[in-house]
């Protein structure tokens, strides 16, 4: 897990994106939910010569653009501020009627687009028509039909090929690093594996390495063999871990995601969001009433939140996918070639379903599964394109918790550690949907107090139980109170016995002074949280909740 | 003969204790009141429960301060395997047993296990003073290898409440300031003043040149303690609090027109403020007669300000009268109760635990064993990041197994790798929740619930992550665990 912090995405980037990239590391990659490691076995068997392999001489270069991209980075320590202006540029090629693929990190945050080819000194603006942060995949187009008439109606589109066999030859096409034109470096194609994707942080997907030198810059260029695209290059490793480990995403993944936006929106990947752990042990496949023949895997749980929340229970058996048979190590059969069960679903798309067959309680039954999108993980992944929520009254600055909050506050606060890390597995949604910290206290004479309690977590205001930054807002600024504390605002964090309180009217006169004295353009912004589209398994209102501690080393010794 | 008689004269001078006069004795002098305490260390082993570390030495001084009996800081005889007493110059020794000892106060009174009179020849028990003021003048003592006493004037520059040896547990100290060298048997130091015992040094920074006292008042409390017969310990009340100085708070806790006082924040299960019903968000005004500020300190008639956990930790007794004013939801109520001391083995998660080794119990290569604070700080100074971050909360939030019933809570730390624990590997630190349809509440109820092997002959063993439960043979696990002690390892319990 450690390597992944030394993953870049390999778009040249003038500001830090690419070191903000780099130290995500995703802790708590869902590894157990989406049960991850699927490999083809790709045989090394009778390729090409090498020359066919490494022929591009039908590919037309100018299909092959340079993206320049303006961005905008999110400020989440202050996050009514515009947030830090940038530039950088990678690599996209044409696919189809205007329409250049490249990767979603290469436009992510972008605010000016311009595309650029190789005979042409005029940079066309460009727009992102579909966006999928979580294969790192982007679609764009020329903003004016004439632009792209004029430009690129003679280039010839590329072509999407297939999965390249191992140590065949590839050829790596775009703009890197070390000059401003095009760029072409050749190496054999090293390995097929399931791995991180690092823009996101928290989505693993088939990937292909490479030993063709991928640079920054070369993010979102086609990988070429034998004339067809094979891949579009993406990630590697900073030369001081590994040399020649460049990555590259295969062509499954993208020929999902342009299935995926052909009715126009990107629907994300599906995820069944259930772990599972191998049936190996003799004791177990007795407990079962399971013959030793290697097949199955056990539930462990599965995800409320998830696809098989209300089909699935613990200890259920998964003999089959599809129809294909589960071994125990949780592996299937497709085509001759053993890769993880997960691969089915990696295929498919929100709203399709996924049959299994299951033993449970000693008889074989059939479930079928509708696949949909696992939300509560996405707290853990990086966000883009997105203004920071927030809510500011009277200093005090409240964010809804998600891994960019957690990084650029530098949140190590153990309550504030356990309902980030634990949101989904720990169904911490079900109480509060979003997990408003107290993030920072902009020093005021009344608030000076109350520094100490930046970054926990908030349980309630004015005796409403926050469940969503909403809620935050609508305690303040509702005229909400506590009975018989009428002229506080009160303020309660989970495990802390000392509320926060504030005077209503020396807080509100603070308000506007606090807002004047450090510059505050506006005071909350506010969206309404893809988490709640989890519907019914949100709870409304519930006072059950335990209360909770932070740790010491020994007893309260006062 | 003589030096006995001459002895006893003195044990009851100390027994008499104040107003004899010193000038009856010679002067005391490190060579004739300082004896060595040599001890042998050696910790249990978390990560293999049935295993103990390393031995090491620690070499340190006692004070002796009856006809044969030494006081030395609880510290030097930590998870001792070995200690013995020697004398400061012949080198005479006798193996050493343990009188009383308290981790919390960070205590230990030793006496020789067997007679040796020569270790103590020509060493006078000491006098003991409690006169110690801050400004005051005192003296570290220390020997050296050829056994001549090293006298060290230090000065104390205040007293305080401050950390002994467990982290959380804060007694009376004296700081002072000087510099000390260090000496063979330099863990723990008598500090003396007019030649009387004064307090034994803590901790010493030697950047700073200050050091940490354990002083006299917690001594004479201690040995009062041990004298009685039963030993009690030192009481506490139980709470964590916040200050009020902020304004909003103290109007919000209805202190407007009131001085000081303290807000409390928690309450521990089962503590002395607890049982006298203490509640969060009351605020304490005054502890024995002695108005609390809003810093949380008092002023004590001896030493000036002072935390107040010295009226209880100090000033007090198991079984003495406490009364609290306080006031809850703006009204002003006294309370009255009894003081008391949660034993650290009460507590769900033991906060510390020494002289025993972890409680374990292994089933065909499943490690259980019951969690304590111990257990997560064998992880190091980040403990709280590094330790399983699923224990570290559950140890935090103790509440919720606390209402379940359990005494402790038992987890399955590791799995050994065997054809009984086949398919579990890496499996590790997730709490039992039942086993073979039971509850389990402490590794001895988990060794009865094993005991009695299902029609089947598969336990079940229910958790609260993933895997969320696993499966294994009886048969094969006592094969194995048969296995396991032939390969080597010593024990496959501990349920004591």
């Amino acid at each position: 897990m450690n390597k992944n912090r030394s993953l870049t995405r390999w778009k040249v980037q003038v500001v830090t994106l690419l070191a903000v990239c780099g130290l995500l590391a995703p802790e708590l990659a869902m590894t157990q939910q989406v049960a991850n490691p699927a490999l083809s076995n790709p045989k090394v068997d009778m390729p090409p010569p090498e020359s066919v392999q490494a022929d591009i001489s039908e590919i037309d270069l100018d299909a092959i653009v340079r993206v320049e991209v303006d961005t905008k980075q999110p400020n989440y320590r202050v996050p009514w501020n515009v947030g830090g202006m940038g530039s950088g540029n990678g690599t996209g090629f044409l696919i189809g009627k205007n329409r250049f693929l490249t990767n979603a990190h290469v436009v992510s945050n972008g605010r000016l687009i311009y595309i650029k080819k190789v005979s042409d000194p005029r940079p066309y603006k460009a727009r992102v028509v579909n966006i999928a942060h979580d294969c790192d995949l982007a679609l764009l187009e020329l903003e004016s039909e004439s632009d792209y008439e004029n430009s690129f109606e003679d280039v010839e589109p590329l072509y999407i090929g297939g999965i390249p066999k191992l140590n065949t030859t590839v050829i790596a096409v775009g703009y890197p690093i070390g000059g401003e034109r095009i760029s072409v470096t050749r190496g054999v194609v090293s390995r097929v594996d399931f791995r991180s994707y690092s823009h996101s942080g928290v989505d693993n997907h088939l990937t292909i390495q490479v030993d063709a030198a991928i640079n920054p810059g070369n993010s979102g260029g086609p990988v070429l063999q034998s004339n067809q695209v094979v891949g579009v290059a993406f990630q590697g490793y900073s030369g001081s871990v590994a040399q020649n480990t460049g990555y590259m995403i295969p062509v499954p993944v993208v020929e999902r995601f342009l299935k995926d936006v052909e009715d126009g929106t990107y629907d994300y990947y599906v995820d069944i969001a259930t772990s599972t752990i191998g049936i190996l042990n003799p004791a177990q496949r007795q407990a079962f009433g399971l013959p030793n023949n290697g097949i199955g895997v056990m539930v462990c749980e599965a995800d409320a939140a998830g696809s098989a929340g209300d089909k699935l229970k613990t200890k259920d058996v998964l003999l089959s996918i599809d129809g294909h048979t589960i071994f125990s190590d949780g592996f299937i059969e497709i085509e001759g070639e053993r890769v993880d069960m997960n691969e089915v679903i990696e295929r498919k798309f929100a709203g399709d379903t996924v049959n299994l067959e299951v033993w449970r309680d000693k008889e074989q039954i059939d479930v079928e599964i509708e696949l949909k999108r696992f939300i509560p993980y996405t707290i853990q992944a990086n966000q883009y394109d997105k203004q920071p929520q927030f809510v500011l009254f009277a200093g005090l600055q409240f964010q809804p918790v998600d891994r960019s909050v957690m990084t650029s506050h530098g949140i190590k606060d153990f309550q504030a550690r356990y309902h980030y890390t634990y949101f989904s597995s720990d169904e911490i949604y079900r109480e509060k949907p979003q997990v408003i910290i107290l993030t920072a206290v902009l020093p005021d004479s009344v608030n000076t107090h109350l520094q100490p309690y930046v970054h926990k977590v908030v349980e309630s205001i004015n005796g409403k139980k926050i469940r969503l930054l909403q809620d935050v807002y609508d305690a303040f600024y509702k005229q909400q109170a506590e009975p018989g504390k009428e002229d506080f605002h009160v303020i309660r964090c989970v495990g802390e016995g000392r509320p926060l309180v504030l005077k209503r009217d020396e807080a509100d006169v603070a308000h506007d002074r606090i807002k004047a004295k450090y510059n505050v353009g506006f005071t909350s912004h506010l969206e309404e949280p893809e988490i709640l589209q989890l519907g019914d398994l949100i709870k409304t209102e519930d006072d059950s909740e335990e209360e909770a501690e932070t740790p010491t080393a020994a007893a309260i010794s006062e | 003969m003589r030096l006995k008689s001459f002895l006893s004269v003195v044990l009851a001078a100390v027994v008499c204790g104040l107003g004899f006069s010193a000038s009856v004795y010679a002067e005391a002098t490190p060579e004739t009141s300082i004896i060595r305490v040599n001890a042998t260390l050696q910790d249990y082993s978390f990560v293999k429960p049935w295993e103990k570390g390393a031995p090491s030495p620690r070499r340190g001084l006692g004070a002796l301060i009856s006809k044969n009996q030494v006081l030395t800081t609880a510290e030097m005889v930590v998870n001792a395997t070995y200690i013995e007493l020697e004398h400061p110059s012949s080198g005479a020794k006798v193996p050493a047993k343990i009188v009383a000892r308290d981790y919390e106060a960070n205590l230990a009174l030793l006496e020789p296990a067997v007679s040796n009179d020569r270790v103590f020849e020509g060493v006078v028990p000491m006098e003991r003073t409690n006169a110690v003021k801050a400004g005051d003048s005192v003296e570290v003592w220390q020997i050296e290898d050829n056994g001549d006493g090293v006298t060290t004037e230090v000065e104390v520059l205040r007293v305080n409440v401050g950390r002994y040896f467990l982290s959380g547990s804060n007694f009376l100290v004296y700081q002072i300031k000087g510099s000390l060298q260090a000496r063979v048997n330099s863990f723990t130091l008598p500090v003396i003043q007019d030649g009387k015992l004064a307090g034994m040094l803590l901790s010493y920074n030697s950047k700073e040149q200050t050091a940490n006292i354990l002083p006299m008042p917690i001594i004479e409390a201690f040995l009062a303690d041990v004298g009685d017969g039963e030993y009690e310990g030192f009481p506490m009340l139980g709470i964590g609090f916040a200050q009020t100085l902020d304004e909003q708070l103290r109007d919000f806790a209805g202190l407007a027109d009131k001085d000081g006082g303290i807000f409390v924040r928690k309450i521990a299960k089962e503590s002395s403020a607890d049982k006298g019903g203490i509640k969060k968000e009351d605020v304490i005004l005054s502890i024995n007669g002695y108005p609390i500020d809003s810093r949380g300190n008092y002023t004590d008639p001896t030493y000036g300000k002072l935390s107040f956990s010295h009226i209880v930790r100090g000033n007090a007794k198991v079984g003495d009268k406490c009364t609290v004013e306080l006031i809850r939801d703006g009204e002003p109520m006294t309370l009255e109760f009894e003081l008391s001391r949660k034993d650290a083995a009460d507590y769900l998660i033991d906060p510390y635990m020494f002289d025993r080794g972890p409680r374990f119990l292994i089933l065909g290569g499943l490690i259980f064993q019951e969690l304590t604070s111990p257990y997560l700080e064998s992880w190091g100074d980040n403990w709280t990041t590094r330790a399983p971050f699923k224990l570290v909360y559950a140890a935090a939030n103790p509440e919720k197994y606390e209402k379940e019933g359990r005494e402790k809570l038992v987890f399955l730390s590791n799995v050994l790798k065997t054809p009984s624990t086949l398919g579990y590997e890496g499996v590790n630190s997730v709490v039992v929740t039942k086993v073979n349809g039971q509850a389990v509440g402490s590794i001895k109820e988990l060794s009865a619930v094993f005991s009695k092997v299902p029609e089947d002959g598969i336990h079940r063993i229910e958790l609260n992550d993933y895997p969320n439960i696993i499966y294994v043979r009886d048969d094969i696990s006592r094969d194995i665990n048969k296995q396991l002690l032939q390969y080597g390892i010593g024990q496959l319990e501990r349920l004591e």
